[in-house]
């Protein structure tokens, strides 16, 4: 009996060290995938509308939905084993999530109640967490990428999930 | 006579002025010495006097419009009028009926103290802000155009920190567009009548100088754009009406109309003017028409084309509506004084008062064409 709850109380231990709280946070549907011209003006729309969305809110803003969509978009272009790609995207991901946290560190030292944009973000890194977890699991951990007429390239997929995970963790 | 006339208007303005005071949100900490609890304990008294003040408004339009057209007022009688009307309304209380003024306040808040820009954060996100215990649309990015945004930058800066003279002043702004937008009916029509249907009319007045909303002044940058466009200025007529576009975008449903009398001045083509001001009208009449897919119509939206109609010198069936709305807009609020809800019969009031008034004047209108007739002369 006691070998029973020894391995219950293990199976626990190891489950909770592993498992995160699901976050209710919704990501955006997948929006344009690089390949065409509409991806570039797709671009370009997002370079200009940095300056629309002008503030400290405002940046908050920008930075968490770019992370959210570049997010969304590395899982579509690694479902599609566009892992070259799907890579870039992850960088750009975690580029923006790094961004999010010193504008509202401003907005709160311009005496802007910051509570509620925390709290927001804590549960968009949950929502990241469990999406890249769950990307870390299914992916292959290195990947040789070979173009037809240029040098392969290699990339760690494991150490870059492991990075975007690190990285989100601290912004928790 | 017009003298009694004057001093029982302005007691009537006083009154009315007053009256707006019963309804001081309780929210509202700035005037918490002004609350009295009265319009939503009272509501039915509140209604009642509320039903009693709009009548009296027309039945005074009536005896000015009366006095125009009789020629027995003069341009500096009426413009003592307007300035009697101004000075007064401008100090009553801007939430009575609407209010949309809180969101002109939040929204300036958000760019001007905020710094943040309002068609992407919204007032609510500023928790703790104090203005959230009473906007009633804190929770929406900037309606309006970039110009009225920046106009309301004005009332921000006269401000200087306090909510209560920025409230007020940008009734002023509102005042002075109203003024000028006066001045323009005047400039164009050069006759009376138009002036008073416009200036004294009841439903403008209660919109622009109690309510403050701000269509008046795209109606305003319309009617420069028009008169501009009179004297052949195409680039400011070009110019103006963009700007009324950046107000409130509505004045978009005009494009063709500036269109054509832009092609008929450049071919140097006469234009009649007031097959223009009956297109204006019929156009923005049906922007009105068409506000219920975005919302509902509010009584505000009416000076859409009452503005235009109010110019129109021949042909007046399109001015007789516009009156018969004029007179049953404001009755659109009672619904809400007396029960204090959106839902139950609500609406359907909203709608009767709302079209009744038109549907009147149409059926009458064609049971004997030959009333108004002689209306101008």
């Amino acid at each position: 009996m006691i070998r029973i709850w020894i391995v219950a109380f293990l199976l626990i231990f190891f489950l909770a060290n592993r498992v995160y709280a699901k976050s209710d946070y919704v990501l955006p549907y997948p929006s344009n995938m690089p390949g065409g011209l509409s991806y570039k003006l797709h671009l370009l729309y997002e370079n200009i509308s940095k300056y629309w969305y002008f503030g400290d809110f405002g940046q908050f803003d920008y930075n968490l939905k770019m992370a959210d969509k570049y997010l969304v978009e590395a899982k579509t272009l690694f479902d599609y084993k566009q892992y070259l790609l799907g890579f870039n995207a992850l960088q750009k991901t975690d580029s923006y999530s790094t961004n999010i946290l010193p504008h509202l560190i401003k907005a709160e030292k311009n005496s802007k109640d910051v509570a509620q944009k925390k709290m927001l973000l804590k549960e968009a890194m949950q929502k990241h967490i469990e999406v890249l977890e769950e990307m870390k699991n299914r992916f292959p951990a290195t990947f040789i990428w070979e173009p037809e007429k240029s040098a392969p390239t290699i990339l760690n997929l494991e150490e870059a999930f492991n990075k975007s995970i690190q990285l989100r963790e601290k912004i928790l | 006579m017009k003298k009694l006339i004057v001093i029982l208007y302005g007691i009537f303005l006083l009154l009315f002025s007053f009256f707006s005071y019963t309804f001081v949100d309780p929210n509202l900490s700035y005037l918490k010495n002004l609350y009295s609890d009265f319009a939503f304990s009272q509501k039915l008294l509140t209604t009642v006097f509320y039903i009693f003040l709009v009548v009296i408004s027309f039945i005074f339009y009536g005896i000015f419009v009366y006095l125009g057209i009789k020629k027995k007022i003069n341009l500096k009688e009426v413009a003592l009028l307007v300035g009697l009307t101004i000075l007064i309304l401008i100090f009553s209380y801007p939430a009575m009926l609407s209010y949309d003024i809180f969101n002109y306040v939040a929204t300036s808040k958000v760019l001007f103290f905020y710094h943040e820009n309002p068609y992407v954060v919204m007032p609510i996100e500023f928790v703790g802000d104090s203005l959230l215990a009473f906007t009633h649309a804190a929770n929406k990015i900037a309606l309006y155009g970039p110009l009225w945004i920046f106009l309301t930058g004005i009332p921000y800066l006269l401000g200087i920190g306090s909510f209560i003279v920025n409230l007020f002043a940008l009734k002023l702004l509102a005042g002075a567009f109203y003024l000028a937008t006066v001045f323009l009916v005047w400039k164009i029509s050069k006759n009376i009548v138009p002036v008073i249907l416009f200036a004294l009319n009841p439903l403008i007045i209660m919109e622009t100088l109690i309510s403050g909303h701000n269509d008046i002044v795209m109606i305003f940058l319309t009617l420069l754009s028009f008169f501009l466009l009179m004297q052949k200025k195409i680039f400011f007529g070009i110019l103006f009406f963009t700007l009324s576009i950046f107000i409130k975008y509505t004045t978009i449903i005009l494009i063709p109309v500036l269109l054509f009398v832009i092609w008929r001045t450049i071919r140097k083509k006469e234009i009649n003017w007031d097959n223009i001001f009956l297109s204006s009208s019929l156009l923005m009449l049906i922007a009105f028409l068409l506000a219920p897919i975005r919302e509902e119509i509010y009584p505000w939206y009416a000076m859409w084309f009452l503005s235009f109609s109010f110019l129109i010198q021949k042909n007046k069936i399109l001015l007789y509506i516009s009156l018969a709305f004029s007179f049953g807009l404001p009755f659109r609020y009672t619904p809400f004084i007396l029960t204090g809800t959106h839902a139950g019969l609500t609406p359907v009031i909203k709608s009767i008062v709302t079209f009744l008034p038109p549907l009147a004047v149409v059926i009458y209108f064609l049971i004997n064409k030959k009333l108004w007739q002689n209306f101008y002369r």
